[in-house]
């Protein structure tokens, strides 16, 4: 095992020294003024974007791989990868058409062997690709840069799904990595985009080292979200894995950081008062906060007892209590988050309304509560998680429920979730989590939005209305149709309730004020196009 | 003597095996599954389950406990969950801030703890020793991530002396090195200075007391600084002792500091692999801690035979 | 030595005079005060404070005023009323700690110090429990089960169980060799006897000092396992925790850190002081040796 690691190992860097020999010797470091040192929400834990879909593994991805297609500012997707591409007249047939001079950082050329071996790898983990896979009958190769996708019926989401930002990106991967079992993680981590994974620079768990590619041809449009020319300005981006809120702040004053994707908003005031930091809100869909109930025992398998839950929530004290600057939180009653294309206000006026305790506490006598304890599951090491479980357990006691809330920290809750159990019996009534707004958005991609039972999310709602409404917005030709679908399945889910949301924030970053060409986009923090004045 | 090391070095063996259950025992009899934490959130049940199997955490216990050990026997602390890569290779990376970290650490406490603690005992009973040793005990009263925000305050954001954060390897120059280990080492410095202050005034005190010191004052033979040079000599095994049983305080407190301070040391990666339930290497470090912890101990001991010819083993 | 042992308490105890016992012993006098202060508050707790549970976001991290004595904190709760229900959950903590480690070390001890066979297995186990850095150990069971008082509280204890251990050994071994428990043994006595009679009370005045050290560093880590996020569930207040999820606020609202910091770092003065003073009275030639 070891020895065939080796030999993979030095056959990888055989390649590389014929293709790149200036990529082998070594280099100085670049200045300190061509280097980016970035503080991102949390750790690189894992490397493959496509096995897990932690946001952390899809920024390591965006800048060490390329996408076939890239959302814009108007989330439409436009060719990235891609040179030419057209739809066949029954509308089952989609042809695709590589970029000349592509390649990746080991030397081969990007093929159409190597995109579809890297879609049919994401279409097993993505739920937009899981979606669009039931559709597609065949992917044949039809040279070196042509590939097609042939439906069984048409699916006009196709490009969004391949140039969307929000995990899991349907980055492309050489055949070799592609072909590994969706889920094991790959080991190699070579792209075709505009940086290189320096693994030898990186310390894992503490900092991850990419080098602009000086192989790589960036489209002559300009940058925008995902699509146009992804310009490498900087020599070397370092992320750092900087724990502590306080200490990052302090960094970041000191010019000792550049860019700190997430400060803590209760430092925040320090820093706008710095004429050397800028802050911006680089994801205007933000976060949701996601107060996930348990459809399968008591109360919450009562849909009293779930609109009771609606009555019950006060977003904005818990976004207070979280964030307290106003400027970066607000309540949203739209099951598909405020400030994406889907938002709508269908069947929101208990929202409109307000927390109203007392109809809360009725309805969950209608829903024929008999006083057990309801378990909430709070995480210790999320901040707005554990504000949540400590303002519901003193709501719902308000209401006349009795709570238990079982504190434990991020892992413990995930590991809680999963158990499908009496509450008494290792099981959970209520947990919080949390989703990104423009993941919300979308009604198919995000696995929260199905209410398929026992195959649904942690929850397992079931509705049958919601399923065949998911279907309809996905087989939405127009625009308009997709708004009404969106609609109808907001005006159905507040109805039965999947799920309860407790306020979107705008988490803001930070950064140098020297820094130019900050792309901010949802789901992803770009580093393309960034350079430093002066 | 040779014997009585032989004799130590299995005990250490069996001491370790022990940890080796315990952390085996700990880590998989309580709840928390990596498998979740790796699939994300919007993975299926089955997902979690494949990934389960896949890291061998569906097999029983006491398979799982034989396959550790077995790879443990042969040197291989195993591979990393999420990252893949090898246990020992992360810990390699990891050593030197943390060993950097505790060597400053020792070095500016037992400077400044020998210090306080001769000068109580020169002035014993007077006010400056009891103030010395109040003040010492306040230096373990306070935690250590408000001593350090403190100092990351004054020295690093006002005054801009030093780094807020982060450590510079030793190969990249001594001095940007140790302007990142100053703040840090203080920090973690001033709650052992409490300690090893107290034992140095005691020792002195004790060896002042005797026979031959007495006499050497009585006959006006020895000045001042040939008496100090006596007793600090004397008072050395009591000080290596303690000593011995800081560097598990040591390695407590680096937890802490290095994350206050962010420095990509042991403490931190255990800290974080405990966060993801990243089983391979929580086990791995705490193996690893206490194997060192055991042989720290050991040297301890012996050198006691060096700084004080009269043990013998 | 000699002058070590006429330090020691007379053996006829003369009537209390509190002048004369502060005069003698001012730090333990020093630490038993500003304990007794702090027993006080935290058992009159309900009668002091308002409750120190509710959330009012809107009062979120308001400075001191004539309702909020201490201010308010980043959940609008009321920071006096948490720094006197903390009183109650610190010096539970720093009490259970040491109450339980002293306990099952003695027990463990004497086993190990009077019973050959037992010895070396207890010990190494000991040996083993000792070599785990106690914090890493204490993240660890707090972080794999649930967050709760008993577990974070389980946690500190373990780890010092085998230090408590080992000092019961030692004092045991050098017991057992002393005439009067050989005349014991001679004598026939039951083995629980000998030691319960005979062994057990020469290991309490070691055992008391001990156990003051042991509650002041349970106080603090707790409040290291607060920082880092494995300590006592949010609701329940502790000062640990108090200044450990207020650590932000340092220049902000310093309200919400000083107060608790200031209890913090007393409370720990304050059981160092007494262990201090303790040792004096009881234990004379460790007194020396300290």
């Amino acid at each position: 095992m070891n020895t065939r690691r080796q030999i993979l190992k030095v056959g990888a860097a055989a390649g590389a020294l014929i293709a790149a020999p200036s990529l082998v010797f070594a280099q100085p470091a670049p200045t300190r003024a061509r280097t980016l040192r970035a503080v991102m929400h949390g750790d690189l834990a894992a490397f493959d974007p496509i096995w897990t879909t932690a946001n952390m593994a899809s920024y390591h991805g965006g800048l060490i791989y390329d996408t076939l297609f890239g959302i814009d500012s108007q989330n439409q997707p436009q060719p990235q990868m891609v040179q030419s591409f057209n739809l066949s007249d029954d509308k089952l047939t989609w042809t695709f058409v590589l970029r000349d001079g592509l390649r990746f950082s080991s030397g081969e050329p990007v093929t159409a062997k190597d995109c579809v071996a890297s879609i049919r790898r994401w279409a097993v983990r993505d739920g937009g690709g899981q979606h669009m896979f039931r559709r597609v009958t065949d992917t044949p190769v039809v040279d070196e840069k042509t590939f097609r996708i042939v439906l069984r019926e048409p699916y006009p989401l196709l490009l969004d799904w391949l140039g969307k930002a929000a995990t899991n990106v349907c980055y492309i991967m050489r055949e070799k990595e592609a072909s590994t079992d969706p889920q094991t993680q790959i080991t190699e981590y070579i792209g075709s985009g505009p940086f290189i994974y320096n693994r030898g620079e990186s310390r894992q768990g503490a900092r991850y080292v990419y080098d602009r590619n000086p192989n790589y041809v960036p489209r002559s449009e300009p940058a925008s979200f995902m699509s146009g020319g992804k310009v490498a300005r900087m020599d070397r981006i370092i992320m750092e894995n900087m724990s502590d809120p306080q200490t990052q702040v302090s960094a970041l004053q000191a010019g000792e950081i550049d860019f700190l994707e997430w400060p803590s908003l209760d430092l925040i005031d320090t820093l706008e008062k710095d004429r050397n930091i800028k802050i911006e809100v680089m994801n205007q869909s933000g976060t949701m906060g996601w107060c996930r109930l348990n459809h399968l025992h008591p109360p919450f398998n009562n849909v009293l007892a779930r609109r009771a839950m609606l009555h019950l929530t006060h977003p904005t004290e818990i976004m207070k209590a979280t964030f307290g600057n106003e400027k970066y939180f607000r309540a949203c009653g739209s099951i598909f988050a405020c400030n994406t294309p889907t938002e709508n206000d269908a069947n929101t006026d208990w929202f409109k309304a307000g927390q109203n305790i007392d109809r809360a506490r009725q309805l969950f006598r209608e829903a024929g509560y008999d006083g057990r304890p309801v378990v909430l599951l709070s995480a210790s090491n999320v901040l707005h998680m554990t504000n949540a479980g400590l303002l519901y357990q003193q709501w719902l006691k308000a209401a006349g429920v009795n709570v238990e809330l079982v504190t434990s920290d991020w892992g413990g809750v995930v590991a809680r979730r999963a158990n499908r159990n009496p509450p008494d019996q290792g099981g959970w009534n209520i947990f919080f989590t949390s989703a990104s707004g423009a993941g919300y958005s979308n009604p198919v991609s995000l696995a929260g939005h199905a209410s398929n039972g026992a195959n649904a999310w942690f929850g397992w709602p079931t509705d049958e209305r919601n399923e065949q409404l998911r279907d309809a917005w996905a087989a939405a030709s127009t625009p308009e149709a997709r708004m009404q679908a969106a609609r109808a399945m907001q005006e159905n889910a507040w109805n039965y309730v999947p799920h309860v949301h407790y306020g979107q924030w705008l988490a803001p970053s930070a950064y140098r004020a020297n820094l130019t060409g900050m792309i901010g986009m949802p789901e992803l923090v770009p580093f393309w196009n960034v350079g430093r004045a002066g | 003597m040779l014997a009585y090391v032989i004799r130590r070095l299995l005990s250490t063996l069996i001491v370790m095996a022990i940890v080796g259950i315990f952390v085996f025992l700990l880590l998989h009899l309580s709840p928390g599954d990596p498998a979740a934490i790796i699939a994300g959130d919007n993975a299926t049940p089955e997902q979690i389950t494949g990934i389960r199997q896949r890291l061998g955490l569906e097999d029983p216990l006491p398979v799982q406990f034989l396959r550790w050990f077995g790879h443990i026997a042969q040197g291989d602390l195993g591979v990393s969950i999420f990252s893949n890569e090898p246990v020992l290779k992360l810990v390699g990376q990891r050593l030197e801030p943390t060993i950097s970290l505790a060597l400053t650490t020792l070095l500016i406490a037992v400077t400044l703890a020998v210090t306080l603690g001769v000068l109580a005992a020169w002035k014993a009973d007077t006010w400056v020793d009891r103030l010395l040793m109040v003040v010492s005990v306040l230096g373990f009263s306070v935690p250590g991530f408000v001593v350090g925000y403190l100092l990351i305050y004054v020295f690093a954001i006002e005054l801009r002396w030093l780094p807020v954060q982060g450590y510079t390897p030793i190969a990249e120059g001594v001095v940007p090195w140790a302007r990142n280990l100053v703040l840090p080492s203080v920090t973690l410095g001033l709650a052992y200075v409490a300690l090893i202050a107290r034992i140095t005034r005691a020792s002195m005190l004790d060896v002042l007391a005797e026979d031959y010191i007495r006499t050497a004052k009585a006959k006006g033979v020895a000045n001042q600084s040939m008496l100090l040079k006596h007793a600090l000599k004397n008072a050395g095994v009591p000080i290596v002792t303690v000593i011995g049983i800081g560097v598990a305080l040591l390695f407590s407190g680096v937890v802490i500091t290095e994350t206050v301070f962010n420095i990509p040391g042991i403490g931190r990666l255990v800290v974080d692999a405990i966060a993801k339930r990243d089983y391979p290497i929580i086990q791995g470090v705490i193996l690893i801690f206490s194997g060192v912890y055991v042989l720290v101990n050991l040297i301890v001991d012996l050198s006691y035979t060096l700084i004080d010819p009269r043990i013998r083993y | 030595m000699s002058a070590a042992l006429t330090n020691a308490a007379p053996s006829v105890r003369p009537a209390f005079r509190p002048w004369r016992f502060i005069r003698r012993n001012p730090t333990l006098a020093a630490g038993l005060f500003i304990l007794a202060i702090m027993v006080t508050v935290a058992l009159l707790a309900p009668l002091i404070a308002g409750d120190p549970l509710r959330m009012q976001p809107a009062q979120r991290l308001r400075p001191p005023s004539a309702q909020y004595w201490l201010g308010t904190d980043s959940l609008g709760r009321d920071v006096f009323a948490r720094l006197v229900y903390g009183a109650r959950v610190s010096l539970l903590v720093g009490l259970s700690v040491a109450t339980f480690s002293i306990l099952i070390g003695l027990t463990i001890g004497l086993l190990a110090g009077f019973f050959r066979t037992a010895d070396a297995i207890v010990m190494r186990i000991m040996d083993g429990l000792m070599a785990i850095p106690a914090i890493l150990l204490a993240i660890a069971m707090v972080s794999l089960s649930r967050a709760s008082l008993l577990v974070v509280i389980i946690a500190i204890t373990i780890p010092e169980i085998p230090r408590v251990v080992r000092l019961v050994r030692s004092v045991v071994l050098s017991v057992r060799e002393q005439p009067f428990v050989e005349a014991a043994i001679a004598g026939g006595a039951p083995t629980w006897k000998i030691l319960l009679r005979h062994i057990m009370p020469s290991t309490f005045p070691p055992l008391i000092v001990q156990a003051t050290y042991v509650c002041a560093s349970a106080i603090l880590i707790e409040a290291s396992l607060s920082f880092l996020g494995a300590g006592t569930p949010p609701e329940i207040p502790t000062w640990g925790n108090m200044v450990s999820s207020s650590r932000l606020f340092l220049s902000r609202a310093p309200w919400t850190i000083f107060a608790p910091g200031l209890a913090l770092a007393l409370v720990v003065l304050a059981v160092n002081l007494v262990g201090d003073g303790l040792r004096d009275r009881l234990d004379p030639r460790l007194a020396r040796r300290m």
